[in-house]
């Protein structure tokens, strides 16, 4: 995951010199990357000048910011009762074999985000996979690919 | 000058208008005491623990306030011991206790406030997240190495991603004013307490233990051949630590290129490397986390060069993870320079365009001595009082008290030798040996000269100290 750090200074460069500008200077990183990024903060430091704890205090605190990457499209798995009974397991397995990454991360070219949730409340459905707050229900693992390609 | 009048506990109180004091320092005025667990005159209030809660009256309207924040009005009533407010102080310290019921200072407050055993899940916390370890290294000491991080229920005190951090300089006001052991067992900074400092001497050093220069068996001046910063012993000596197989590496402190003076740090294991970083700069430079670097990369023998504050936090490191066990064969060997202060790189850079027009960023040199900051540019020197550098001095310089780098295993600085020469002060086994692997020649050291600045930085601090002590005892 390559942070473009051009596009992180051009952003910098929109607050420099200005008191009080930390959480929007955060907001607008986290709308260009959709996270904040590790040397982000560092390099923020650097250039306005604020010790890195502060800024990352903030990046912390706020809801709407993530410290974590998060990709493009973010697919929740559910894994309640209902589907798991339905096989939701082997929806999961498939769904991490095709993006091969974990329950929990982001891939590498920043696409998509991963996570398990606990009943949607629509376990009728299950086995239910939401992507981007789409649902889909009754899926089979051999479903998997075709949702996941409608997601640029 | 105008005059507030209110009523503290029935007892009438006047106070100036213009001093905009709070009702906590109203109550102390006239010998109410208010409990408190997160206030300390010295820093702005933070209104975080509520154990001050107050009841007041005003237009026959009540309410509860925190007295640590609330600004004296006029015509005030306060009730600072109302059944309302013993309530929730007891309900307070009930919550605090469960929090962290091994705590002495949380146990004693609450036992005075008839908490006994809490209702509550007991957790195993320390922190009651006061956040006067914050606010004093942010407002005091200037560096903010810690914060309050994450929300709701991880909130924590730390550093960045929980990383070692590269802005703390050991410095100990954040144990000083710490209610619990909290502070104490953070390890991603390096508080470095009076009984730290000597289980750190006691540890690793060897030798007499001299008032104001610390444990040590030798202490010399020495010119090597290398043209270093001063007799070059700091180079000279990595360079015979490499030949001789003492360690394998050295953390040390070059200009970046194409940055002029600007300074990192880096590991070098050969001549050229360490020969590129010859010379001071007058900065702080992140340390720690490159030398953590170094040890995931498996570097294990390591000579790191540092000023106090570095020696400090990889002393400090050392004694309270079990490096060994993290880094099995790690052997660190600490090169500790003397320091009574550094600057800010923008800050050096803009006066030294300013009071003699040249680019520090072109300096073949800079030197502080004898009170005197001297930057030479195309062979030309140019100086003035280094007083006048007073407001680019790094943040927290005036709270380290330590000029000599006390708990290195050999120390190495200007003052005390002539000029050409290093003086040197070997404190353990280990600097011994790598003195004696190296060629230099000898000379006479003037002892006082070297007790001046001790004594004069460690003043400078101690002044800083009290008054964070003076705050803890009201
Ligand atoms: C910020 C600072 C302030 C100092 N203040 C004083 C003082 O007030 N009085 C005094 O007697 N001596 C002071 N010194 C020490 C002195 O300037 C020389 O470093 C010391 O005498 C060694 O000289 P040398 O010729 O043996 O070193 P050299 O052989 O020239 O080697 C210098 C070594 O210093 C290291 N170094 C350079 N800059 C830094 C830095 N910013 N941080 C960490 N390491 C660095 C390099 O890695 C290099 O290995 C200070 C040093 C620093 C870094
Ligand atoms: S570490 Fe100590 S001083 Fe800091 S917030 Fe926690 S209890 Fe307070
Ligand atoms: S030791 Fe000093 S610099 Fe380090 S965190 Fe504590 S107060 Fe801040
Ligand atoms: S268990 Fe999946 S929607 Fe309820
Ligand atoms: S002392 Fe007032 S809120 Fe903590």
């Amino acid at each position: 995951m390559k942070v473009k750090m051009k596009r992180v200074d051009e952003i910098i460069e929109r607050y420099k010199g200005e008191e009080g500008v930390l959480i929007q200077l955060l907001l607008d990183i986290q709308s260009e990357f959709n996270w904040i990024p590790h040397g982000v903060i560092a390099r923020i430091s650097e250039k306005m000048r604020i010790p890195t704890s502060q800024i990352y205090r903030i990046a912390s605190f706020y809801k709407a910011m993530s410290l974590n990457p998060v990709g493009r499209h973010i697919i929740h798995v559910c894994l309640g009762t209902a589907c798991q009974v339905r096989g939701a397991p082997k929806i999961l397995d498939r769904v991490e074999e095709n993006l091969k990454i974990k329950e929990g991360s982001t891939t590498a070219d920043m696409r998509f985000s991963l996570r398990r949730v606990n009943c949607l409340g629509c376990c009728a459905m299950g086995p239910v996979v939401v992507v981007d707050g789409n649902y889909h229900g009754k899926i089979t693992p051999a479903m998997v690919e075709d949702i996941l390609e409608k997601y640029e | 000058m105008r005059v507030l009048k209110l009523e503290i506990d029935g007892k009438a109180v006047e106070v100036e208008a213009e001093k905009g004091k709070t009702i906590l320092e109203a109550a102390k005025s006239i010998g109410i005491d208010i409990p408190t667990l997160c206030y300390h005159p010295a820093l702005e209030p933070f209104g975080a623990c509520r154990l001050c809660s107050v009841e007041i009256e005003k237009r026959g309207r009540k309410k509860i306030v925190t007295a640590c924040n609330y600004p004296v009005e006029d015509g005030l009533a306060v009730n600072t011991k109302s059944p309302e407010i013993i309530e929730i102080r007891k309900m307070l310290l009930e919550l605090l206790l469960a929090r962290c019921p091994e705590e002495g200072k949380i146990q004693r407050l609450a036992h005075e406030h008839g908490v006994v055993k809490p209702r509550f899940k007991l957790e195993d916390e320390r922190c009651i997240l006061c956040g006067l370890c914050t606010r004093v290294c942010e407002e005091l000491v200037g560096v903010s190495a810690i914060n309050v991080i994450n929300r709701g229920v991880e909130r924590a005190i730390g550093t960045p991603y929980m990383e070692l951090s590269d802005d703390c300089i050991g410095c100990g006001s954040c144990a000083l004013v710490c209610p619990t052991e909290a502070i104490k067992r953070e390890k991603n900074i390096y508080p470095t307490t009076a009984e730290d400092t000597r289980a750190i001497e006691d540890r690793f050093l060897e030798g007499e233990r001299d008032a104001e220069l610390g444990v040590y068996t030798d202490l010399i001046a020495g010119k090597s051949s290398l043209d270093g910063q001063d007799g070059g012993i700091v180079s000279s000596l990595l360079i015979s630590g490499i030949k001789n197989n003492l360690f394998d590496a050295a953390l040390v402190v070059h200009r970046k290129d194409g940055y002029g003076y600007k300074a990192e740090a880096v590991v070098v294991e050969d001549v050229a490397g360490i020969r590129r970083a010859q010379g001071t700069k007058y900065l702080r430079v992140p340390m720690m986390s490159k030398l953590e670097e170094a040890l995931k990369a498996g570097k294990r023998r390591i000579a790191v060069v540092g000023t106090p504050c570095e020696v400090r936090a990889v002393r400090k490191i050392q004694q309270q993870r079990d490096l060994e066990r993290e880094f099995p064969g790690v052997e660190i060997t600490l090169l500790g320079l003397f320091c009574f202060e550094s600057f800010d790189y923008e800050g050096l850079k803009e006066r030294t365009k300013r009071e003699f027009g040249v680019d520090l960023d072109k300096a073949d040199k800079t030197q502080i001595t004898k009170g005197k900051y001297i930057v030479t540019v195309d062979g030309e020197d140019y100086s003035c009082d280094v007083r006048a550098f007073e407001d680019v001095v790094s943040e927290g310089c005036p709270y380290c008290d330590d000029f000599v780098s006390r708990l290195a295993d050999i120390s190495i600085g200007s003052v005390g030798s002539t000029d050409g020469y290093s003086t040197v002060i070997v404190r353990s086994e280990v600097g011994k040996k790598l003195l004696d692997a190296t060629e230099f020649v000898q000379a006479e050291v003037t002892k006082k000269e070297i007790v001046k600045l001790v004594r004069f930085k460690k003043k400078r601090a101690d002044k800083n100290f009290a008054v964070i002590m003076d705050g803890l005892a009201t």
